[in-house]
């Protein structure tokens, strides 16, 4: 009997990853609201965050922007402290935008953290990183985990065409965190 | 081992097993089997179910056995598997490979340069061609470390890597220090540890500096500084740079007095761009950390490319043959701890 060739993955043998369950429950509007971001660092973030949680309050009724945070690490997905200061603070939360390799999939797996918490989450990642952001709802146990594309790139853009991008994603944004699945 | 009949059809069909699974990073590995793997388990003397590194993003741990099968299938040999140890370890004590490094969009490569006495025992090459193929020990290892992040954390080119084009010789940078030609103590004996050891650090890329003709140190140092402060490698307010020196450079600059302390000092102090300069490359503002348009305020002010006091963290090494005045300036992470990880084996625990 030859030897057996030897898995180098570790993973032969665990189950395949089951669905976490299901994403936060959406109200059908944001009135009310408060409004949670979580920028990730990355150039053009902070402004692009702000921006939409300016135009929620200003357009769709949320009460305020109540907790903004930067992340410690942008590579690093948002832990359960980082999760439970916004489920006490805010109500849905807007996070991103990922726009490089580790940023982008931890935006993902930022989502899906906050959605498993209950807080309905939009999450915005450029367009350079759809496959990344797919690969890591697969591992969180979410394929089919929707966030929000804008085109590539976020980082060279001027203050002005930050803010005409937030106005631009602001249908969908509010579509995520507000839309009744149906 | 003389009656064994070597098997080349069977051979073929395991290679191309091999590659269907997607273990491979493009080369044909070696099977890995649990009477080969047991044999680096008893070089390395570690119990095979600890966990020697752990990636959060994706919540994957490499324990020490599956970090044996994977430089069973890079084509190590099992007396290599301690320098592959000490490299890991070595990685997974930098800030840049914990983070977001295996993913990034710079795609860096580990840069791991091996000291002490294991080199002439593995045949690990120092001198002529370093950075290049054609030994066993300096690929493999290398290959190893890469082997791991791709099938250990599941992190592969296109999906959770996102590299933009990456780095030529990622996963093939392994290099002993010329420690015979070089003027110096071993990097890192200078670093705090004697005999076997592996320093590490995380590669942005490397770049030649060719220089034959001049005996004069600064000269021969301004011809790096210029390289090490070109704007284009510069993203945020300061960038960190090393250099491999070649055993003609070293000695020049040691014969002139220069330890590796007074070549980072000297380095640090003239290496940069002025604002005008930079300003040209639309990267003259580092208000917030990042480099962008600024108003070119002060165009002759010098900018520098380290960070105050950052010249400690300078990798000064010795590699290469002695044939002619060629080193490489390498470029890395800039949190670089310096820290080297002493070779273990199971004899000597």
């Amino acid at each position: 009997m030859p030897n057996a060739i030897l898995d180098p993955t570790g993973r032969a043998s665990a189950a395949p990853t089951s669905s976490r369950g299901p994403l936060a429950a959406r109200r059908g509007d944001l009135a009310g609201l408060r409004v949670g971001l979580l920028d990730n660092t990355k150039h053009n973030a902070m402004l692009f965050l702000q921006e939409v949680g300016t135009l929620l309050v200003a357009r769709h009724g949320a009460a305020s922007v109540s907790i903004v945070e930067t992340k410690a690490s942008f590579s690093i997905p948002v832990d359960e402290d980082i999760v439970s200061r916004y489920k006490e603070a805010c109500d849905v939360v807007v996070t991103g935008v990922g726009d490089c390799g580790s940023c982008s999939a931890a935006a993902v797996a930022d989502g899906i953290n906050f959605e498993h918490a209950g807080l309905p989450a939009a999450v915005v990642i450029t367009d350079a990183f759809l496959t990344t952001g797919s690969m890591m709802a697969e591992v969180q146990g979410q394929p089919d985990y929707e966030w929000i594309t804008t085109e590539h790139p976020m980082a060279s853009l001027t203050p002005e065409e930050v803010r005409d991008r937030a106005e631009r994603l602001l249908p969908q944004i509010v579509d995520s965190l507000a839309r009744v699945a149906s | 081992m003389s009656t064994v009949q070597l098997d080349a059809d069977t051979t073929q069909l395991t290679v191309e097993h091999l590659y269907a699974q997607g273990w491979s990073d493009g080369l044909p590995l070696v099977p890995a089997t649990q009477p080969l793997v047991d044999r680096f388990l008893g070089v390395a003397g570690r119990a095979a179910d600890e966990i020697i590194g752990h990636m959060p993003q994706v919540d994957r741990s490499v324990t020490v056995e599956l970090a044996a099968i994977n430089a069973a299938m890079a084509g190590c040999r099992p007396e290599y598997f301690p320098v592959v140890l000490a490299a890991w370890e070595a990685l997974m004590n930098e800030r840049a490979a914990k983070g977001g490094g295996w993913q990034s969009t710079s795609g860096p490569s580990p840069l791991i340069i091996v000291n002490g006495p294991i080199r002439e025992e593995l045949g690990l090459n120092s001198t002529g061609g370093v950075f290049g193929p054609g030994f066993r020990a300096n690929a493999t290892i290398a290959r190893a470390i890469g082997l791991i992040v791709r099938n250990v954390f599941g992190v592969h080119p296109h999906e959770l890597e996102q590299a933009t084009q990456g780095l030529p010789g990622r996963w093939a940078i392994c290099i002993g220090e010329n420690e015979e030609d070089s003027p110096w103590e071993p990097l890192a004996a200078e670093r705090g540890v004697v005999g076997n050891a592996v320093t590490t650090t995380l590669l942005r890329t490397c770049e030649y500096v060719d220089n034959r003709h001049t005996t004069d140190a600064e000269q021969l140092l301004s011809d790096f500084a210029d390289t090490i402060g070109r704007s284009g490698s510069w993203i945020f307010r300061h960038a960190m740079a090393g250099i491999v020196f070649c055993p003609e450079h070293a000695q020049l600059l040691a014969a002139a007095g220069f330890s590796r302390k007074d070549v980072a000092a000297w380095i640090a102090e003239r290496s940069g761009r002025t604002t005008d300069q930079l300003a040209r490359a639309g990267k003259d503002s580092a208000a917030e950390g990042v480099r962008v348009p600024g108003d070119n305020a002060v165009p002759r002010s010098f900018q520098h490319t380290f960070a105050p006091g950052a010249d400690a963290q300078m990798l000064v090494a010795v590699a290469g043959s002695r044939t002619a005045g060629i080193s490489m300036v390498v470029r890395y992470f800039a949190d670089w701890s310096g820290i080297p990880v002493a070779i273990t084996t199971g004899a000597t625990q």
